[in-house]
């Protein structure tokens, strides 16, 4: 595969900032009005979300897990539409039956949030069976987070994926480590030996590396495609202090992308992860060596940025609640 | 007497039970929830750490491995957090556990303790707010223990850990923090035994888990309008015990069954079946049924409201039933 061109990197970091601002939002939303339900935010994991997003082709399908927000922005879906839903607000992408937890786009291919662990992994390799049957050279994305490789139905899924060549890209999200409270328990030394045990084609990237993500899933992709058979690709992440967020803060700060070229200055408890983790950061500082953009550039994208997602969030808030009728509605497909 | 609130009473009464049994063992964290209460797990963890496994999210493989372990002579708990994940545990709740002792003729029993947060518990949406103790007691075999009251789940709690039969012991995580003076010495509460909370003469309210906190607000409101209501904590589904539920009814003529479970084949329709086949001449009027509407539970808190049998649904419930 070659290189991604200049426009390509652009458009992924375009994408990039797109859900890093969505989750900034979604946290001055959550303290300005203490709305129910929990956020699993999507920050530090750009990169990869981003990368899987542009890998899609129309037609193709996807599933994600409880860490679905950035998905859901990158496969460019309204965000207003989408903070709407955090807010279970009438014009929400489900109407307000979902919340954070279930955001759907099925337009763009976003069939599934699914907040049971190990749910996205078997419903993709479901899609990929429809789409194999429907002849029509669409693959589907299986999201998940390495804790879905504890269940016993992810092996069951990359079983079934592999011995009836289902053309699904499992995406595998690991952002766990020794130290912290991991968030999966694998004897195997790798998460890549179980779906390698299982014959399927494995693939280790850094998630938070912009480029390598980029090449990564558009060759995996590209891979299901022409074999019509699964890729396991595992993603590395470093946790982002706030992921599990009970109260809505700003562990790292408010993103500031000029701080790439001055990584001196920064300090505080989780300087670490903001020097080497951030993939905006690492996104930024990489644009700007290669000569892809300069800073003024990118700021000038930002504040583009910032600016959609206030409209956004103005839509959201705009939008009433539903009327509780609406409760007792669509529980059958007519 | 010291005051507890129901996570302290639901650890206290875990203690005594690995106090009193060398066998028993816990499997999982965040016994005592992950709300304001959370800490009362750390009495456990200091006293019993070394008997303490933290799993990986494997759900099935764990019920599994707490009914093996307990046939095998082990004392399990099984703690699950949010009820839902215990779906994936179906088979293994169902098919083994609650089949062990009947088929292989009484040589075997599973003395295992599942322990599961249920209910709808603001935002929790379609996928997490789930009450499957209506489709666990549509199965014989199981023993459904459900606290509303932090010296129940102490008792009770130690009953289920000394019991011979799997236990489910399914709380609901908005009571976890109700608060009262509990006994500080070892006590056990038998299954099968209701509770009335409240005395009353016109209308008695039968009901478990969060309907019965419910119900009791409920009869203060409806008793400035001059209506006395009795309240029925069954506090274990299975075993029911109808004789005190039919008592009640016999005494008030009218009945009104609220719980949290669907409103079809639900817990409520259960208790107005065992009052209307035993006690149908007991009955002045129709007996009212308050449950889950048949939609799945909505995001949004307008929405979740409509669907939660709240306080409102037991006082129009109650209304209906004393045709007021
Ligand atoms: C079947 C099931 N069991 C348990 C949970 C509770 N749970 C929510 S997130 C989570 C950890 C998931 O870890 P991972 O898949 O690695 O995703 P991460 O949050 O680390 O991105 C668990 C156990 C759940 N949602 N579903
Ligand atoms: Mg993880």
């Amino acid at each position: 595969m070659a290189k991604p061109s200049h426009a390509e990197r652009l458009e992924l970091f375009r994408r990039m900032l797109h859900m890093r601002r969505f989750e900034e939002m979604v946290i001055r939303l959550a303290q300005a009005y203490e709305y129910t339900g929990r956020q699993h935010l999507h920050i530090g994991h750009e990169a990869t979300g981003a990368a899987v997003a542009m890998a899609m082709r129309a037609g193709d399908k996807i599933h994600t897990t409880h860490r679905n927000h950035g998905y859901v922005i990158a496969c460019g879906a309204d965000p207003g539409r989408a903070f709407a839903e955090i807010m279970g607000r009438r014009d929400g992408l489900n109407g307000g039956k979902g919340g954070s937890w279930h955001l759907c786009d099925a337009e763009r291919g976003f069939q599934s949030t699914s907040a049971m662990v190990g749910g996205s992994i078997a419903l993709a390799a479901g899609a990929a069976f429809a789409l194999k049957l429907a002849g029509s050279g669409n693959i589907s994305f299986a999201h998940f987070g390495d804790g879905t490789l504890d269940e016993g139905v992810a092996y069951e899924s990359l079983n079934i994926a592999s011995i009836y060549e289902l053309p699904v890209l499992f995406v595998c999200e690991n952002n766990s480590k020794a130290g912290q409270r991991p968030s999966s328990m694998l004897a195997a030394a790798r998460l890549q030996d179980v779906p390698a045990a299982l014959q399927i084609h494995c693939e280790l990237v850094d998630g938070a590396d912009s480029d390598a993500a980029q090449i990564a899933f558009q060759k995996a992709a590209d891979r299901v495609r022409e074999t019509g058979k699964p890729v396991f690709i595992e993603a590395t992440l470093e946790r982002w202090p706030g992921s599990h967020q009970v109260k809505a803060a700003f562990p790292t700060g408010v993103t500031d992308l000029s701080l790439a070229l001055n990584l001196d200055k920064v300090e505080g408890k989780h300087a670490d992860w903001i020097k080497q983790s951030d993939p905006i950061l690492r996104a930024t500082r990489a644009l700007i060596k290669d000569g892809v953009s300069d800073l003024v550039g990118l700021l000038e994208m930002d504040a583009k940025v910032n600016l959609l997602m206030e409209d956004a969030r103005s839509f959201a808030e705009a939008s009433p609640f539903p009327d509780a009728s609406v409760a007792f509605t669509g529980v059958f497909a007519s | 007497m010291p005051q507890m609130n129901l996570a302290e009473a639901l650890i206290d009464g875990l203690i005594w039970s690995l106090r009193a049994d060398p066998r028993a063992t816990i499997i999982g964290r965040g016994i005592a929830g992950h709300g304001p209460e959370h800490a009362a797990e750390d009495r456990l963890k200091q006293e019993f750490g070394s008997r303490i496994i933290d799993p990986p999210t494997s759900e099935a493989a764990v019920a599994q491995l707490g009914t093996g372990a307990a046939m095998a002579g082990a004392r399990p708990f099984v703690h699950y957090g949010t009820a839902v994940f215990a779906y994936e545990a179906w088979n293994q709740f169902i098919n083994e556990a609650a089949n062990i002792h009947y088929m292989s003729n009484g040589q075997l029993s599973a003395p295992v303790t599942f322990h599961l947060f249920h209910g709808i518990r603001g935002g929790g949406g379609p996928q997490h707010s789930g009450s499957p103790y209506a489709m666990y007691a549509n199965n014989p075999g199981l023993e459904i223990v459900l606290p509303t009251s932090p010296r129940d789940a102490k008792g009770l709690m130690r009953s289920a850990m000394a019991s011979n039969n799997p236990t489910i012991v399914i709380q609901n995580a908005q009571l976890l923090g109700l608060t009262e003076d509990v006994p500080a010495e070892d006590y056990s509460i038998p299954f099968g035994k209701a509770v009335v909370k409240r005395d009353g003469r016109d209308v008695s309210v039968i009901a478990c888990s969060r309907s019965v906190i419910d119900a009791l607000e409920a009869a203060d409101i409806l008793e400035k309008e001059g209506l006395s209501v009795e309240v029925v904590d069954i506090r274990t589904l299975a075993p029911l015990d109808v004789d005190t539920i039919v008592a009640s009814v016999e005494k008030t003529g009218r009945m009104v069954a609220v719980d949290e479970t669907y409103e079809i084949c639900g817990v409520a329709s259960e208790l107005i079946a065992s009052v209307v086949t035993r006690a149908f001449s007991a009955l002045k009027t129709q007996p009212v049924r308050v449950g889950r509407p048949m939609t799945p539970v909505p995001f949004s808190p307008p929405l979740e409201a409509a669907v939660n049998p709240g306080t409102q649904k037991i006082v129009d419930a109650c209304r209906r039933a004393c045709k007021r």
